[in-house]
């Protein structure tokens, strides 16, 4: 008896699906090997079952959560308060002159700054809490939100504006029945250009000025030699840079139903 | 609308020809001067010269800096850790990209660790690249390599995919075996994708150095940065921050410009 067909799958896409993650598993075993006899040294490869173990201690006394919790919560205000101020500046630039001409140069100098290394200014700054992160990770996320917003709203269809301004719609209206749904698409590919940036942010900022976090969590494994919590960490952040994806995906599909 | 005046088409016609561009030039620059002017004035009065140092106490110290050779060792450095980085990136980038592109078993032993490091922020591998190499030039050479490998791999696999099978077809025709199609039809056709990876690439490449540096290195523009920043110096801190902002704009445009000159066939 077929097993895969009970749970409704065909013979090929198993088939499929193993080939594309044989190599994983196979690196897998092989790094539990490796480790386990010893043929690495366990500061740098400690064996994978360790690892496992204490990302699961971890994850059961709630250290975890309670860090990526902190990692979450900063890298998400910030990409919020960028969000709110890019597309902003980005749609009133694209169909308001004297916004466009203020504010067209000033992104063609502020968007290839390095962000990250405004980390010692904004330390100084705002000190290392809270606030320092998600101020950066907002002028970090600001950026690529603010052109992506005004380039996707220069490059709507003037017949629409026209037809909408034929039938009466005023300005204001314009603006937020009209211009800003049909450029939706675009700023909200910026949002997404704009996410792993909050989290580059963030994660660096946490493992240079400390204060709790997952970049903490990972940095702290390092300085402690604990090399099991830095690879543990690392499976964290890559859950949460995962669903954080996926997420924002999914949330483009549920916003653009008519696309 | 009533800004249908304010149009610099109309300004600039008023004006003899020799001088409109860099009345134009003026003109659209004229924002970045008032930003720093008023950084300028409110420096020293409404918030604290230490806190916001005069851009133009920065920029003197910025040239003075360059000048004086002190930078210099730290961006060579600097340089010299993202030229191997985004050197390598390419160079396994586009074999990995093309290989998985043209040959199936490649790509089903590659494409899940693409998918794993995808979503991982490269930066976050600075703690893991410290355990193995320590702290110093090969980690951030590391990081800035895994930084710039996905953009290069993407580019170059949907190039090599979407390749005009005309192209190869007549290849064939004129006899060229199959080992010869990778290197004389395939990359030659696939290049100005590549390029484009490669542009994408390097802002992500200043960012991946700046990284490793501030968090694992005792030389470099990024731990510069981060030194001045500890001993106070903040003027010198704000200083460097502008000569790294600076290398990275002309490494863009430099880029840009190269490219525009040697893709002409496109």
């Amino acid at each position: 008896m077929d097993v895969t067909r009970t749970v409704g799958l065909d013979r090929n896409d198993v088939i499929a699906a193993a080939k594309s993650i044989y190599s994983l598993v196979l690196l897998l075993l092989l790094w539990e090997f490796v480790a386990q006899y010893d043929m690495v040294h366990s500061y740098f490869l400690p064996p994978l079952s360790d690892v496992l173990a204490t990302f699961y201690e971890l994850t059961a006394d709630g250290t975890m959560l309670e860090h990526a919790y902190l990692t979450f919560r900063r890298a998400m205000a910030g990409l919020l308060l960028a969000c709110l101020l890019g597309i902003v500046v980005g749609v009133l630039a694209a169909r308001n002159r004297i916004m466009g001409w203020f504010w067209d140069p000033i992104i063609e100098v502020g968007y290839p700054v390095p962000v990250i290394a405004l980390v010692p200014v904004f330390m100084f700054w705002f000190g290392t809490g809270d606030l320092s992160k998600i101020m950066l990770v907002a002028v970090g996320c600001f950026w690529p939100v603010a052109i992506n917003a005004r380039n996707a709203t220069r490059e709507v269809d003037e017949n629409l504006v026209w037809s909408a301004r034929m039938m009466g719609t005023s300005d204001r209206r314009l603006l937020r029945r009209v211009v800003v749904p049909a450029a939706a698409p675009g700023i909200i590919s910026g949002v997404q250009i704009a996410l792993p940036i909050a989290l580059i942010v963030t994660f660096v900022f946490e493992m240079v000025a400390g204060g709790g976090g997952l970049g903490h969590l990972e940095i702290q494994g390092v300085r402690s030699f604990e090399s099991a919590q830095v690879y543990a960490s690392l499976i964290a952040i890559m859950i949460v840079g995962f669903t954080l994806d996926r997420g924002l995906r999914y949330l483009r599909g549920r916003l653009l139903v008519w696309t | 609308m009533s800004y249908a005046d304010f149009r610099l088409e109309t300004v600039a016609e008023t004006i003899p020809n020799p001088f409109r561009r860099v009345v134009r030039f003026v003109f659209e620059w004229i924002p970045i001067a008032i930003v720093a002017g008023l950084w300028e004035l409110a420096s020293g009065t409404i918030v604290s010269s230490e806190i916001l140092p005069p851009p133009s106490a920065v920029f003197a110290v910025s040239w003075e800096l360059l000048v004086s050779g002190r930078l210099l060792p730290h961006l060579q450095v600097s340089l010299y850790r993202i030229g191997v980085g985004l050197g390598l990136s390419i160079v396994v980038g586009v074999a990995l990209g093309v290989g998985m592109a043209r040959v199936k078993p490649i790509e089903n032993f590659f494409e899940v660790f693409l998918a794993l490091i995808y979503p991982v922020p490269k930066a976050a591998l600075v703690p893991l690249a410290i355990l193995w190499l320590g702290v110093g030039t090969e980690t951030a050479i590391l990081i800035v390599f895994l930084a710039c490998l996905l953009p290069i791999v993407l580019n170059s696999y949907n190039a090599a995919r979407n390749v005009d099978r005309n192209l190869i077809w007549s290849a064939r025709m004129m006899g060229m075996p199959a080992w010869k199609l990778p290197i004389k039809v395939v990359v030659p056709a696939t290049i100005p994708s590549i390029l484009t990876g490669i542009r994408q690439a390097i802002p992500i490449a200043f960012i991946a150095l700046v990284s490793a540096e501030l968090i694992a290195s005792n030389r470099g523009v990024g731990f510069e940065i981060l030194r001045h920043g500890q001993i106070g110096n903040y003027t010198s801190m704000f200083a460097v921050l502008v000569v790294i902002s600076g290398t990275a704009f002309v490494a863009v445009r430099g880029y840009e410009w190269l490219e525009r000159r040697v893709v002409t066939w496109t």
